[in-house]
């Protein structure tokens, strides 16, 4: 009993005197802002797994800086504006080191102010519209670049489509998106009479009409291609129709934008075999560092039949970089680890290595998937990595823009006046 | 002696791997091998060529195999092969020239081929003079789909060639058809090509309008003296008119290098920059260069003194104009191909904006059906009760989980569904009448708590499903006969399970009214909305017809969730989508009126397919402007399309 006690009193000692020479304070509280109700929960619940899945294997490893790893999951249930009072909350009353979170990029909007203004740390794990950095964000999703761009390249050259419908959800990463997409096929000479465009809202359903302006497009016998952001629940309906109506991908291809291994997982894919998906990871990457995440994936979550997406993947590289760059910095201080975040490199699960740039972006492959009836995606294009680019060179307004953390502190340059426009991310 | 002999055979392959001279189509592949590997549209052009041109009786299956991505390379020696999955990750080798299993691989030693559909497009139409006369009909008719993608006038022969010999009537109507189209984009006599476009006049395919379209495509040309006899010429175009202005003519004359390019104000800052001395340029101070007019000025300076190229003046612009004549002209050289072209497209366009409008109609009608099978449960509980019921929606929901628990029972897809709808009205029927008894009917006559309760029971509803189902959406498949459509001609189509809708709505149109006007309940339904007392003081058990009016409503509504989940798709997001089109269904149709509620849906219905016909690009906008003028009609009809009078009204 005595000796019990007196182990248990030099435990404590040692951990109170080790303590204060790592200056670190126990535990290390990563964040997670993912929605598990409301609509987005469809896609974030997962991401939440992801991150209590790195955390659990993190503390397995040790911990980090010898303290071990608390997870703080909170839900902000789909409402943007919710989302920046559990970013709040996650800084000021529990204290998080890090955040990871987000889907929708109108989410990320109403927490930029709030990060921003308390000095905090987010990984965002989504590919988005660009047009945004912020100093204390980590946008580990693709960019505009590294997605829509290769993808649109892909229907120019190894389809051989001449006249595009850009079909998306109505809300600013297809809106945005399509802009980008428009100016870029003009300077690729596409007319713009070649160009459609049309914005549905969330959850539609009813795509006769629109399916059928679509086909009539190939009326004056040019090639069409769909490149679709069209959003979550709404795509099911979008592929149904397009199957009644008997076009099929050789027809009409059509490429998507968010459409997933996690969004097919369960839905009857006979109408969506031979349509295409660009994403930065496919589940079906065949390299041995995918194969160890799935297989700990499904140990993790206890179900061999869920799926793996891009931005799990995401996640499992801010994740990874992160650890790192604390360890780097020997602290969780958000600058030191900011500064350390620069330059750090993660193998991609799909092969390669992904690469942290000053302007906040990673540098990644684009992978080019076709639709397979078993829900998965047979990789039928994979580029080199691609520079992340925060400000597109295909709208004018942001052509001149650049972003460098590292070594102009700013996320808004001005290339020509050579002057930092802003430095807080409220545009 | 067996043993022997596989032992014999295990070295012959062995060696054969090693040593052997390739068979003709290994070494085609090998020479090829690059461009195989790199799997790019734009370059692998010549492999194809030379398997299939290679004239040997294997290349049909080697373009078959490597088009349906069967095709291996082996890691260790390079060596192309088909591959069979032979199970457990093992695939069987077959050689490309002898046709012969030469052994099992793992997949690890070997690389699969995987050319995307673009390069699987080339295979197909370099496939085609293979298969256009096979046994097999499904080969023929994946050759006519090739050359329907891939028109070129290299399959106009082979294909003439297959038409007398196929048997099968719908293919040979195809082959015809085909041969007509490729017979206006490629033959080389005018006159075969006239008759070609005149037997397709009026026809609806988009692929003849792709046909057709090409050939009277114009381009403007620049003619100095009378056009050559060849020019197709559309029209003239006069400089000066609204058709082409002096400037663009003049702009189209520099484009052609046939004049003097302008002189703009970067050229002038240019070449002022260029002669800049001692702060003066031709005599003038740099500072007072301020204005584009000043900096003409100065540049005129500059040509009077020979040191800078004369911009042209608007008299040179115009007599260069003037010299020149300019025209449309088709690129299609024969007059009397564009003349016929622009004759059938003509009559193409009339025939296309009429059964545009069918289409646009039957799509109304489609889209009106469905809102009214999601609105007719509330024209009972919200219609003939007065009960606001915010979870009307979730009702909706409820049936479409239903039908997909039913058909995870049930695997027969036709089965399944004529289940789930007895189940979803049961499940949703019995909801109702528990929501009944603990909430509405101790909420009675208090509307602003009904809805705020039914709205907080939607919310939990919601998230129940979200508990139970996951948040990923759930397939209800529907059989496959209700998979199609039915298509009238290019135009025109409806899928099946859209009319199916539109026929249980007229069902439950039908059931409606008979339960209402033909049965006890509904007689006592209708003694109880208008006057409860009374109807209690006459022997009616209020609180019983209460509970089963609103079971029936809800019933209903689950029903209408089996029909919605089988062409949208099942999430407990599904009640959200339909709730506020309900509401506006029953009230803009007239509270209380089922035929009210039917012409609601059609107005409602229509109005939004107009709206987004006329606006094409913005489904979200088409609903935007469909609530404002739902608001504006009820301004002016409060009480909806029909209004009940006397004492039906209530109040």
């Amino acid at each position: 009993m005595n000796f019990v006690r007196y182990s248990l009193l030099t435990g404590a000692a040692v951990v109170g005197l080790s303590a204060p020479v790592l200056a670190q304070d126990c535990p290390i509280k990563v964040g997670v802002l993912h929605s598990l109700s409301g609509s987005m929960a469809i896609s974030e619940t997962t991401l939440k797994d992801v991150m209590l899945m790195l955390v659990e294997q993190q503390n397995a490893n040790g911990g980090l800086l010898g303290c071990e790893l608390e997870t703080v999951v909170v839900d902000p249930a789909s409402d943007w504006p919710l989302f920046a009072e559990k970013a709040r909350e996650l800084l000021t009353v529990h204290n998080v080191d890090v955040i990871f979170g987000n889907w929708t990029s109108v989410s990320r909007k109403s927490v930029l102010p709030v990060i921003e203004e308390l000095n905090g740390l987010l990984f965002y794990p989504v590919q988005y519209e660009g047009e945004e950095s912020s100093k204390n964000v980590f946008y580990t999703g693709a960019a505009p670049n590294q997605q829509a761009i290769p993808a649109t390249d892909y229907f120019l050259e190894e389809l051989g489509v001449e006249k595009f419908a850009l079909l998306g959800t109505d809300y600013v990463y297809p809106r945005t998106t399509n802009n980008i997409l428009e100016s870029y096929l003009m300077s690729k000479g596409v007319a713009e009479s070649d160009i459609f465009v049309n914005y549905t809202p969330f959850g539609h359903s009813d795509w006769s009409k629109i399916v059928a302006d679509v086909v009539a497009l190939g009326a004056d016998g040019k090639k069409v291609g769909v490149i679709s952001t069209i959003n979550g629940d709404a795509n099911i309906g979008f592929y149904k129709e397009l199957a009644a109506a008997g076009v099929s991908a050789d027809d009409i291809p059509v490429i998507a934008f968010s459409v997933g291994e996690e969004e097919l997982s369960g839905l009857d894919t006979s109408d969506l075999v031979g349509h295409l998906a660009a994403w930065n990871y496919f589940m079906s990457a065949d390299t041995p560092e995918n194969a160890a995440f799935i297989e700990a994936w499904h140990g993790f979550i206890g179900d061999d039949a869920r799926v793996t997406n891009d931005p799990m993947e995401a996640h499992y590289i801010g994740f990874n970089m992160w650890v790192n760059a604390v360890t780097a910095a020997g602290s969780t201080d958000v600058d030191a680890v900011r500064a350390a975040m620069y330059g750090q490199e993660i193998a991609n699960l799909t092969g390669g290595t992904a690469v942290m740039l000053p302007n906040h972006h990673l540098a990644k492959p684009v992978l080019i998937g076709e639709i397979q009836a078993d829900g998965q995606f047979d990789i039928v294009s994979q580029t080199v990595e691609v520079e992340g680019d925060a400000w597109t060179d295909f709208l004018p307004d942001s052509a001149v823009l650049t972003s460098d953390w590292q070594n102009l502190d700013c996320g808004m340059y001005n290339t020509q006046t050579e002057t930092c426009v802003q430095t807080l991310s409220n545009y | 002696m067996i043993r022997s002999l596989l032992a014999g055979l295990l070295v012959a392959i062995a060696c054969g791997g090693a040593s052997a001279q390739d068979g003709p189509m290994q070494t085609i592949l090998q020479e090829q091998a690059e461009l195989i590997v790199e799997s790019s549209r734009r370059t692998v052009a010549p492999a194809i060529d030379a398997v299939a041109g290679s004239g040997l009786s294997q290349a049909q299956t080697v373009l078959q195999v490597w088009q349906s991505r069967e095709m291996v390379r082996r890691t260790s020696d390079g060596r192309f092969f088909q591959a069979e999955p032979a199970g457990g990750g093992v695939f069987r080798m077959i050689d490309f020239d002898t046709g012969e299993t030469i052994g099992e691989l793992p997949s690890a030693e070997i690389e699969q081929i995987r050319p995307n559909s673009g390069i699987q497009g080339l295979i197909g139409t370099a496939l085609v003079r293979f298969q256009l006369s096979d046994l097999n009909r499904a080969t023929r008719q994946a050759a006519l789909d090739s050359i329907q993608r891939d028109r070129n006038a290299d399959a106009l022969e082979p294909l003439r060639g297959a038409i007398d010999s196929e048997d099968d009537p719908g293919l040979r109507a195809q082959k015809e058809r085909l041969e007509r189209l490729l017979t206006i984009a490629f033959d080389e006599d005018d006159a075969v090509r006239v008759t070609a476009i005149e037997s397709l006049s009026g026809d609806l395919g988009v692929d003849v309008r792709a046909t057709l379209t090409p050939l009277v495509q114009t381009r403007t040309a620049i003619y100095t003296g009378e056009p050559p006899a060849s020019a197709n010429i559309a029209r003239w175009l006069e400089p000066g008119s609204s058709d082409l202005s002096i400037d663009a003519a003049y702009d189209l004359l520099v484009a052609d290098g046939l004049a003097a390019p302008r002189i703009g104000p970067a050229r002038i800052h240019e070449t002022l920059t260029a002669n800049i001395e001692d702060g003066r340029i031709g005599g003038v101070p740099v500072e007072i260069l301020g204005t584009d007019a000043a900096r003409a000025d100065a540049y005129a300076a500059l040509v009077a003194a020979g040191r800078a190229e004369r911009a042209p003046g608007a008299d040179d612009i115009a007599a260069a104009v003037d010299a020149h004549r300019f025209a449309e002209i088709y690129g299609e050289p024969s007059a009397a191909v564009t003349a016929a072209a622009i004759d059938a497209l003509d009559r193409i366009e009339f025939n296309v904006a009429l059964n545009q409008a069918a289409d646009l109609t039957l799509d109304a009608l489609s889209l009106a059906s469905i809102y009214f099978l999601a609105a007719i449960g509330l024209a009972i509980t919200f219609g003939v009760m007065g009960v606001i019921n915010m979870a009307h929606g979730e009702f909706i929901m409820m049936g479409a989980y239903t039908g997909y628990v039913v058909q995870l029972f049930v695997p027969d897809h036709t089965l399944s569904v004529l289940l789930a709808i007895p189940a979803a009205f049961a499940v949703t029927f019995a909801a109702g009448v528990v929501m009944e008894r603990l909430v509405i009917r101790r909420l009675a006559g208090r509307p602003l708590e009904t809805l705020l309760a039914t709205f907080g029971i939607a919310i939990a509803l919601q998230q129940l499903a979200k508990n139970i189902f996951g948040t990923q959406a759930r397939p209800l498949t529907a059989p496959d006969w209700l998979g199609g459509a039915w298509v009238i001609n290019d135009v025109v189509s409806v899928s099946t399970i859209r009319i199916a809708i539109f026929f249980l709505a007229l069902i439950f149109l039908a059931l409606f009214l008979f339960i209402m006007r033909r049965t006890r309940l509904g007689l006592e339904t209708r003694a109880v909305t208008q006057n409860p007392r009374m109807a209690a003081s006459m022997g009616i058990n209020v609180n019983r017809v209460n509970m089963l009016t609103f079971g029936l409503g809800s019933g209903i509504a689950g029903i209408a969730g089996v029909a919605i989940g089988l062409f949208a798709k099942v999430t407990s997001e599904l009640g959200n989508d339909y709730i506020v089109q309900s509401f506006m269904t029953v009230v803009v149709g007239g509270v209380g009126n089922i035929w009210g509620t039917l012409l609601g849906a059609t107005m409602i219905g229509f109005l939004q397919k107009g709206i987004e016909w006329a606006n094409p690009s913005n489904t979200l906008a088409a609903q935007t402007y469909m609530i404002i003028f739902i608001i504006l009609f009820l301004q002016f009809r409060p009480r909806g399309i029909i209004a009940l009078k006397g004492r039906a009204a209530g109040d």
